[in-house]
């Protein structure tokens, strides 16, 4: 008899189990839980770093404000994310009223009509001139507007301090331009001791490092729906990035994944390429840095890759109500968005980036700073899978597996095949 | 063979206390019930986890399923089509993958059950004291989890500033571009996987190896046979039926390998250990083309099918034969 007693006990426990697999909500991030008959608006975002509180605070201070809405912040890890949100657009899943959506990722989802036009919208409570105007670029398509942008986060430059002033040069005025960039880089470069001016990645983030240097040298990557890496803006980016490696000497060779972040850390690279979500991790290591606008590394124009986040609503969502409390919420992110930059990013209000307040900290006015020439990558669905080929070519130019324009050549006619 | 014993043992039990056949009948219902229940679970997480997620995949390969809109219709076998439509991106995607992974097989499969088998017999014969702590040891990293795994290598094979490369500039020798040049990235990738998944290989052939019946050695050693021939003629056959399995089974994780690569070098230098999986999950979930990419995904699984049952002929030959 014990035997079957157990053997209830395991298969009632195993049902359990089986339970306990089935869908669950995403994460819930806090929450009052307080719903009183106010409409609800389920908001998701991909904030599962240390951003995500900052949000919630945010989240909170409107639901405290006004007791007609209650939105719910749900975080979804970023791994998961978009595969997530596909799921809840073609109608598997219920579908939040709003959600962050990547700048990079808008045109991908309004080609497929599940994103709302904002057009109608935009104007009334929240109003363009109230944004940075190019925050409003990474949220257009083909004239009409899906997004209302959050913040813009550009690629950021980094440096040690201490290794600066080892070297000789001023601590506090970084390099400006091509020819200061590769001056106190020779300077700060001590291969012998493992010590480099400037490690330079191969994969990660190049992503944002090299369209930034094509973009300053006047350049495009996609231009009406053509692929364009043969251009000289793009292969002098190449060159010059690869003359870091072998004619000036300033990066190590073979830099694998995370490398040359690893070397920041550790003290041996003086000089960091890196997006402004990298400040929290700088912060807690003990390196002495300083964080500015990327330096002019291309040869005409003061340019940054950029991308952003930006608050997207379901095509689906149609209740006016909702609609106005969605308008009424992201006003009031517009106006108390403070708490956002205290996560180290750069919101695109200009309540928040022009006030006082703001300009005291250390890395966010930087970031706004670039947000006057800030360019998103080319307007093309997919840009992801698309971009893979070239940032293959820059690792396989970088390794000195292949030339510099037969690596640019192939990677051109790839993209190309994945654009039709 | 233990577990048959078992059984028939049970099932006797009602004879020898002599009851009448009714209640005989009415115990061996009650067993095979008891022998399902035990089986349930399995069975459940089996269809749930396995057979469903199967017929669910071969029935999106069949569509053009993108994951954001409604709109699937059915292709018919479009998807499968255009993997082998040598102009497609598909087909480079698949066939690149393919041969990387397939690659990856020939390196990590063989070492996977030689060393396998070595550390067994090493530990094996170790003094029984110690023994537990070896095989510990070696078992810990089968219990880690991939990302750990590789971001453990990937620090210690850090071309600059990793452990392995400051210990051979120390010893005067040229540091080793581990994760960014071929062949480096695939030794890599394979110490990595060697040195996660090891302890598993190395537990099932210490249980064979405890199988295999000491006398047949004590009359091995009257016969004046060496170790060498002890080990071919005895140890070999006994546990030939576990190699096969262990031969399989790593066969079938080699082909599955994702991780590794994903992490350490991002399928680089270029796309050169960019394998199938990592083509695969691409096509899902970033160009979000789910119909092609569960066309590769069958297609991927008929080809290790087929590999297995090839091994399976090759090595399972008649009993006969390892008799005599």
């Amino acid at each position: 008899m014990k035997k079957w007693v157990s053997l209830v006990a395991t298969t009632s426990l195993f049902a359990g189990l089986m339970a306990g697999c089935g869908p669950s909500d995403s994460s819930t991030g806090g929450g009052s839980g307080e719903s009183n008959g106010d409409k609800e608006i389920v908001f998701w975002a991909p904030f599962s770093g240390p951003d995500g509180p900052n949000m919630q605070k945010i989240v909170d201070g409107f639901n405290e404000k006004q007791d007609e809405y209650d939105v719910k912040l749900q975080i979804v890890p970023q791994s998961e994310y978009y595969k997530t949100v596909d799921l809840a657009l073609n109608g598997q899943e219920d579908a939040p009223e709003l959600m962050i959506m990547h700048g990079d990722q808008i045109m991908t989802y309004a080609e497929q009509d599940v994103l709302k036009g904002l057009d109608d919208i935009v104007g009334d409570t929240v109003q363009k001139d109230q944004y940075h105007e190019n925050a409003w670029k990474g949220a257009e398509v083909e004239g009409t507007t899906y997004g209302v942008p959050l913040d813009i986060h550009p690629l950021m430059f980094y440096w040690n301090k201490d290794l600066f002033k080892a070297a000789g040069l001023d601590p506090e005025s970084p390099p400006t331009n091509r020819e200061e960039f590769i001056a106190a880089a020779q300077k700060l470069t001590k291969a012998d001791e493992g010590q480099w001016g400037f490690a330079l990645p191969t994969l990660w983030p190049q992503q944002f490092i090299f369209p930034t240097i094509v973009y300053q040298n006047g350049g495009t990557l996609i231009e009406d729906g053509k692929a364009d890496y043969t251009s000289e803006a793009v292969v002098d980016a190449l060159e010059f990035e690869k003359d870091l490696i072998s004619k000036y000497k300033v990066s190590p060779e073979n830099v694998q994944q995370d490398g040359e972040l690893t070397l920041f850390l550790q003290g041996k690279n003086a000089m960091h390429l890196n997006g402004p979500w990298m400040l929290n991790q700088f912060e807690e290591s003990n390196i002495n840095f300083g964080v500015s606008t990327v330096p002019r590394l291309g040869t005409k124009q003061d340019a940054v890759f950029a991308n952003s986040h930006n608050f997207v609503i379901p095509a689906s969502v149609e209740d006016e109500t909702t609609v106005t409390g969605i308008e009424e919420f992201l006003s009031y992110v517009a106006d108390n968005g403070m708490a956002w930059a205290e996560s180290g990013q750069a919101p695109a209000s200009k309540a928040v980036y022009e006030s006082e307040e703001f300009g005291k900290l250390k890395q966010q006015p930087q970031v706004a700073k670039q947000f006057d020439y800030v360019q998103y990558s080319p307007a093309v669905a997919n840009w992801g899978p698309v971009s893979d080929p070239l940032f293959k070519a820059v690792n396989e130019a970088l390794l000195g597996q292949k030339d510099v324009k037969k690596a640019l050549e192939d990677a051109e006619k790839e993209s190309q095949a994945q654009l039709q | 063979m233990n577990e048959e014993k078992k059984s028939s043992f049970a099932s006797t039990l009602p004879y020898e206390r002599d009851d009448k056949k009714v209640s005989a009948m009415n115990e061996r219902k009650k067993s095979s019930f008891t022998s399902f229940l035990f089986v349930l679970p399995y069975l459940t997480m089996f269809i749930l986890f396995l057979a469903i997620p199967l017929f669910y995949g071969i029935f999106i390969s069949l569509h053009d399923w993108n994951l954001i809109s409604p709109n699937r219709p059915f292709v018919g076998l479009a998807n499968y089509m255009e993997i082998f439509n040598s102009n497609s991106t598909a087909h480079e995607l698949f066939f690149s993958g393919l041969w990387n992974t397939f690659q990856f097989v020939l390196y990590s499969v063989p070492l996977l059950v030689v060393i396998g088998l070595g550390l067994a017999m090493l530990v094996n014969s170790l003094p029984e004291k110690i023994r537990f702590l070896f095989r510990t040891a070696y078992f810990i990293p089968y219990s880690i989890s991939v990302s750990v795994v590789a971001i453990l290598w990937l620090w210690m094979l850090d071309t600059n500033s990793g452990l392995v490369n400051q210990t051979l500039i120390k010893l005067g020798l040229d540091s080793i571009p581990w994760l960014t040049k071929i062949p480096f990235a695939w030794v890599s990738i394979v110490i990595a996987t060697l040195w996660w998944t090891i302890g598993f290989n190395m537990i099932i052939f210490i249980n064979a190896l405890n199988e295999v019946p000491e006398e047949m050695y004590e009359a091995a050693d009257i016969d004046g046979a060496s170790s060498w021939e002890r080990f071919l003629h005895i140890t070999l056959p006994t546990i030939r039926p576990v190699m096969l399995f262990v031969l399989i089974t790593s066969t079938i994780a080699s082909f599955n390998i994702y991780g590794q690569p994903y992490l350490m070098t991002r399928g680089g230098p270029g796309d050169s250990t960019e394998v199938l999986l990592m083509g695969i999950v691409e096509q899902a979930f970033e160009l979000r083309q789910l119909g092609s990419a569960s066309a590769m995904a069958v297609l991927m699984s008929l080809i290790i099918v087929g590999i297995s049952l090839i091994q399976l002929k090759v090595t399972n030959r008649p009993e006969k034969e390892a008799k005599e």
